[in-house]
Parts: C-alpha cells; structure tokens; sequence
C-alpha cells in the first residue's frame, strides 16, 4: 500500500497551529490597540526600546532642568529687583549729596540729610544682605553668608567670596546664578578700592553738625555716589541679560519637552489606523480558516458508509 | 475439488475479518500520537503437490506490520529537540528580562541622577537633600530587587533542570525495559507492534530533554547516546538493557554541568541544552548587574570622599556593599551629602562636588549606560533567539507532519478499507457458499 496518507491526526495538527499562531497576533494587536502601547517588552524591539529609555532620561532630567532654571529665573529676578532698589536709593543719595553741596541748606537741613543717608545705608545694607526664597544668601558668592557684616566700629565689609555658583539648566549648559556682592557694592574710585557703605557713611558724617566744610565734602561725595550707581546699575544689566538668557533656555526646555514627547509617542504608541487595520485583516483571516477547518473536517467518508 | 474452495474461502474470510481488526485499530487509535498505524500482511498459501502444477491452498495471515521510517522519525527528533532547546533558552531568558525590567533598574539611577541634578539648582535646601538620600536608599533596593528576582529566574531555571533530568533517567530506564521486551517479542504480533510504539514515543520524550542518537538493532532494540555540542560521539545513556544515568552539578554561579557513567557531556540540543545555555547568560548578566552595582558605590562614595558635606565636614561613604546583593545606604541624613569641594566652608552654595558626581554617574562608561547596554544586549538576545525559534519551529512542525503522513491514521483511507474489506469478507463467504452449492450437487448426482 504505497499512496500518500493524509494522516488526520497532521490536518488537526495543522490547523491547530495555523489558527493559534493567528489567535496570537489578534491578541498582541489587541494589547496594543487596548494599552495604547505598541512596546510592552524590550525584546520586541530592542533598538526602539533602548532609545525609549534614553528619550525617558532625558525627558526626567529636563523636567528637572526646568525647575532649576524657574529658580533660577526668580533668584535672579530677585537679585534684580535688590539692585533696582540699591540704584533707587543711590540716586535719592545722590540728590541728597547736591541738596548738601548747596550752600543755601542751612545746618538743620543737613542734618535731616545726615539722618536720611544713614537710614539709606541701612537699607542698602539690608538689600545687600537679602536671602533667596530657599534662604540662600543673594550676593554672598558660594559662601554660606551674610554677604557683607557690620563690624563694631560701625563700617560695613563683605564677608562672602568671588566664586558664583551655578546651576545646569541643560545638557552641558550651566548658568551662574547671580553677582557676587563685591561685584555690585565695591567699586574703584581714583585708584582706591571703596565701597557704596564706605561713600554713604563717610557723607553722613561730615554733614553731622560740627563738621567743617559741610558742602565741599558733599561736593566731594557725588563722586563716589556716580561711582557706586554705575556699578549697580552695570550689575543691574548684567542679571537683567542672564534672565533673559534664562528665559531662552526656559522655551527651548518647553521645545525640548514637545520634541521628546513626539519621538516617545512615534516610537513607543501604537499607530491605531494601521493597528486596527491590521487587526481586521487578521480577524478575517482567522475567521476564514475557522470556516474552512469547520467544512473540511466535515468532509469524512465515514458520513458516505 | 469443493473441499479446497471451501478451504480457501475461509482462509480468505479469516484474512477478510483479521484486516477489519486492524482497521477498527487503526481508527480507535486515530487520536493517539504515539500510534503507527497498522496493516496486516497476507500472503498467498501454495501447497506442493508431485502430480499437478500445485496446490491452492487461499492466504495465510503473516501478521501485523507497523509503518514506520527510522529516518523520518529521527528526523522529527532531531528537530523537537532543536524546538526544545530554544524554547527553553528563550522563555528562560524572557523571564530574565522580565526580571530586569520590572525591576526599574534603569528608572531608579535615572530618579537618583535627576535628583541630585535638582539639588544642584538649590543645594542648601533640606527637602531636596533628602529626596537625594531617599532616592539612594530607593536605588539600593531597587538593586536588590533586581539581583533578587534574578536569582528567582536563575533559580526556576535550575529547577526545570533537575526535573529535565529526573525525565531524561525515566525514559532512559522505560527505554531499557522497551528493549528487554523486543528482545522477547515474537516478529510480526500485535505486542511487538504496541512496544514499538512504546520505543518510539519514549524516545520523542527523550530527545524533548536532551539530544540524542539512536542506533537500532534487527529487532528494533535501540541503543542510545548523548549528542554532545563537541561533535564527538557521547556516552551511552541506554546500552541494550543496561543504563548510565545522567546527573547534572550546580556551579557556585549557578550554571550546570552534565556526567554520564563518570564522563562529561555537554548536551547539543533538548531543553536541557537550552536550560544551560539560558544558565550561562543569566551568570553573565549577575556579573554585569554586580559591576553596576559596584560602579554605582564606587564613583559615589570617590565623589563624597572629594567634598565636604552642608557642615564642612569631610564626606563619608555614600554607599556601603560591594555588589548588587549587599549595597546598603550609608549616609544617615540629607546633610551628609559632599555638595561642595574639599576646603569649602560650612553651608557653602558651591555644588561642584555635586556636579561632578552627576557627571560621573552619566558618563558614557557610568552605571546608567551600563544598564542601558545590558537591557539592550538583553532584548537584542532574545529578539535574535525567538526568529530562530520561529524558523526552528517550523521545521519541527514540517517534520511532524512528515511523520504523522507517515505513520498517522487517515481516516478517509480506513473508511476506505472499512468499505473494501467488507467487501473481501462478503466475497469469501460467497466462494463458502458456491463450494457448498458445488458439493451439494456433486452429492445430488445420482
């Protein structure tokens, strides 16, 4: 007997495999198109998975860069509202140094002037020594502050260092945080190392009553006053310019979110039109095996005997 | 002469009745897998007479002839164990991955590098300094997770094993007892048949665990050898009816090792071979795990020992362990973290010391590229080894089926004989008849 068998026990076998191995790919895009997820495991598409992982760090640090670069945006703010508030009063001192130099203000008013300068010093040196809203010292460099102390015979010195901290708000860019106060307050004045406290306080005192030649040392004074409100405001452009360096790089971190989130989505979610596309054709396919299996294996001959 | 008709009509409708059995076999049988089907051979009976040409004398029954092709069936071995071997190796390390995966290995160094990034913006803050050490105290378990759940797959792994190789024995020993009884087997009957049967399918399960080479004798004895990866000859699991059992050992790492009758043997195919395999990767991805993990407690603790902590203290050691098992945090509080470089003052601002940590852990050769490379060598494994189960199955599937139009039962066929035999019985029964009617009127003569 030698005629090629059509061992029924291979048909079963065969349309078992062939209907499970359709089964199989209706449930796979059944999860995806249910999850939205078109990877669940590495291994179905290692590269993509690798660069799904990468995009995710990079969407995690970013998310942290923002914060960093928001605090940012409002220390340096901050320190530019400080210095804007330093330049207002350096100005009022200024108009007080004229009032003084003329010599029709009589000893009662430059008294009232000495007064007001002395409370402008302690505003400057209050401004001087503002805290973030975390409680970091403003103008104190990297030292752990006050920026500038009161020494007991009532002059002022700065008390932080000349390194400026800085923040990364993005891959490989790290930005300075702010002035140091010696940058701001200190300045050059023919040739002399000086201070905004140092021109301040020496005014007050020789407007105090007593004081000879009240009006030549006010005459002397504008000097050191244009001198300390050029530095301000030189410090005031030069936060004003990082902020708005800040806030390029906060569009660029909100470009930089989108673009991820698109590579995320391109790479890693299901592409519904081709899913559900793909998953009517296999169903029909499946329904189509199902049938036939279903007439063929009516077909016996044992129904003839 | 009506006495021999008679004769020959009876042995034809014995043979006629004989083939109905193995018919109806054949179709009881139709669902068993380790059934080949059966027919029955028949020869035509002469006798030698000195005074005619000879003598007719109908057909004899030989007896029951078992379809079977030796090359077939080792073919559809060979390629069930190839099929064993990578779906063993393949859910095996599926279950790695899953392992490494859930683990969120990757997520957690990620949490820790974004954190401490964070705590770069505001250094001082006491709430980001202790998110940091959380976030540290959270890596460490995450790692212990891991190794942990890669032990547990590692560990199920060697399980099967032992159970693969508990089979292998109990079929090594049934094979044993198979060829006793073939050796007793008178050719040709029903019992030699079924033990054949028995031999084939005891093989099919043997070869399911480990790859084998069969060799039979003229009364289908089989003897059975390891097939080693080496390519030379293996020992001899089933040697006529005496046995070498098959006994495997646990590396301190966890990979296996195999022994036949005191020689080893490192098997080419079956689920034990995959199961090997699937071992040695999971040692090798512990090792890389291990390195991360010690990446992670070295560059940390190189970074803490480089700063001074919120009080201008010296830092101490971030992490303490040596590997993916023991890394504990060491740090007590979110004050002890180095932000600033040795020699700064107490509650400097200065995060160099901290940027530098950050740099290192992101580095291209730091722990979390590391554990990219991993997960990707991982993923790219077991894409590669599941388009060779594909194809490996298919070819399994072709041989099966090979075999099963072989030797399986085609119903259509036997309804066809149902129908052909019967009629050879009704046939025979006539030629009874005739001879009777043929007698009858040779009694009538008068």
């Amino acid at each position: 007997m030698t005629f090629v068998s059509n061992s029924t026990g291979a048909f079963y076998e065969r349309s078992l495999s062939q209907m499970s191995d359709l089964r199989g790919s209706l449930e796979q895009l059944q999860t995806q198109i249910a999850t939205g997820v078109r990877i669940t495991r590495g291994s179905e598409d290692p590269a993509a998975a690798s660069r799904l992982r990468t995009l995710a760090r990079t969407d995690r640090l970013n998310a942290v860069q923002q914060d960093n670069a928001d605090k940012l945006a409002r220390d340096l703010s901050e320190a530019g509202d400080e210095v804007q508030g330093v330049v207002n009063l350096l100005s009022r001192a200024r108009e007080l140094a004229i009032r003084a130099a003329n010599d029709t203000t009589g000893e009662n008013g430059r008294a009232a002037i000495a007064e007001e300068l002395a409370q402008l010093e302690e505003e400057l040196f209050d401004r001087a020594n503002a805290d973030t809203l975390t409680g970091e010292p403003l103008f104190a460099g990297t030292a752990p502050g006050p920026a500038y102390i009161r020494n007991p015979d009532g002059s002022v010195s700065y008390n932080g260092n000349g390194e400026v901290p800085t923040v990364p708000v993005a891959p490989g860019t790290e930005l300075e945080r702010g002035l140091p106060g010696e940058q701001i307050f200190q300045f050059d004045l023919n040739g002399t190392q000086t201070s905004a406290f140092t021109v301040l306080s020496a005014l007050s005192a020789a407007l105090q009553p007593g004081v000879p030649d009240p009006a030549v040392a006010a005459q002397a004074a504008i000097d050191g006053l244009d001198a300390a409100l050029e530095s301000s405001t030189r410090s005031q452009t030069v936060l004003g310019t990082r902020l708005a360096w800040v806030e390029v790089i906060q569009d660029n971190q909100v470009d930089r979110s989108l673009t991820i989130a698109e590579q995320q989505s391109e790479l890693g979610d299901t592409d519904l039109g081709e899913a559900i596309a793909r998953l009517q054709q296999v169903q029909t396919a499946l329904e189509a095996s199902q049938l036939s299996f279903s007439r063929v294996s009516n077909l016996t001959l044992f129904d003839a005997i | 002469m009506p006495g021999t008709m008679f004769q020959i009509g009876r042995s034809g409708a014995a043979a006629a009745r004989a083939s109905l059995d193995v018919t109806s076999q054949n179709i009881a049988n139709a669902a068993n897998p380790d059934y080949a089907r059966r027919t029955l051979n028949a020869r035509e009976l002469v006798g030698v007479s000195a005074t005619s040409a000879g003598v007719l004398n109908g057909v004899r029954i030989e007896g029951i002839a078992r379809f079977d092709s030796a090359i077939v069936q080792q073919q559809a071995r060979s390629s069930a164990s190839e099929l064993a071997r990578a779906d063993a190796e393949l859910s095996a390390l599926r279950d790695t991955e899953l392992a490494l995966e859930q683990s969120s290995l990757f997520e957690g160094l990620v949490e820790f590098e974004a954190v401490l990034t964070q705590l770069e913006g505001s250094p001082l803050e006491p709430a980001l300094r202790t998110a940091a050490v959380e976030s540290a105290r959270q890596l460490t378990s995450t790692f212990q997770f891991a190794n942990t759940t890669l032990g547990t797959a590692s560990g199920q792994v060697q399980d099967s094993a032992s159970i693969a190789v508990d089979e292998v024995n109990v079929q090594v020993e049934e094979l044993a007892r198979i060829n006793q009884g073939l050796a007793n087997a008178r050719d040709g009957t029903a019992g030699q048949a079924a033990l054949l049967d028995a031999r084939d399918a005891a093989l099919r399960n043997l070869s399911e665990q480990i790859g084998v080479e069969a060799t039979f004798d003229k009364r289908g004895a089989v003897n059975v050898r390891v097939l080693d990866s080496s390519g030379s000859p293996g020992p001899l699991l089933v040697d006529g009816m005496a046995t070498n059992a098959l006994t495997s050992a646990t590396a301190a790492d966890g990979t296996l090792s195999f022994d036949v009758a005191g020689s080893a043997v490192s098997p080419s195919s079956g689920a034990l071979a995959g199961q090997a395999a699937a071992l040695e990767a999971q040692a090798d991805y512990q090792t890389q795990l291990d390195d991360i993990a010690a990446q992670v407690i070295a560059r940390s603790n190189a970074a803490q020992a480089g700063g001074v902590d919120i009080d201008g203290n010296a830092g101490q050691p971030l992490f303490s362990g040596t590997d993916a098992a023991d890394i504990e945090l060491a740090l007590t509080s979110g004050s002890q973290l180095a932000t600033a470089p040795a020699g700064s003052p107490a509650g400097s601002t200065n995060t160099s010391n901290l940027a530098a940590l950050v740099a290192s852990l992101g580095a291209d050769d730091g722990p979390i590229a590391g554990t990219d490379s991993l997960l990707l060598g991982l993923s790219s494994r077991i894409a590669a080894q599941d388009v060779t189960r594909t194809g490996l199955a298919a070819i399994a599937e072709s041989a099966e089926a090979t075999l099963l139009a072989q030797t399986g039962v085609d119903l259509d066929a036997e309804a066809a004989d149902l129908v052909r035999l019967q009629q050879a019985f009704e046939a025979n029964s006539r030629v009874m008849q005739v001879a009777t009617e043929l007698f009858d009127t040779l009694l009538a003569l008068r």
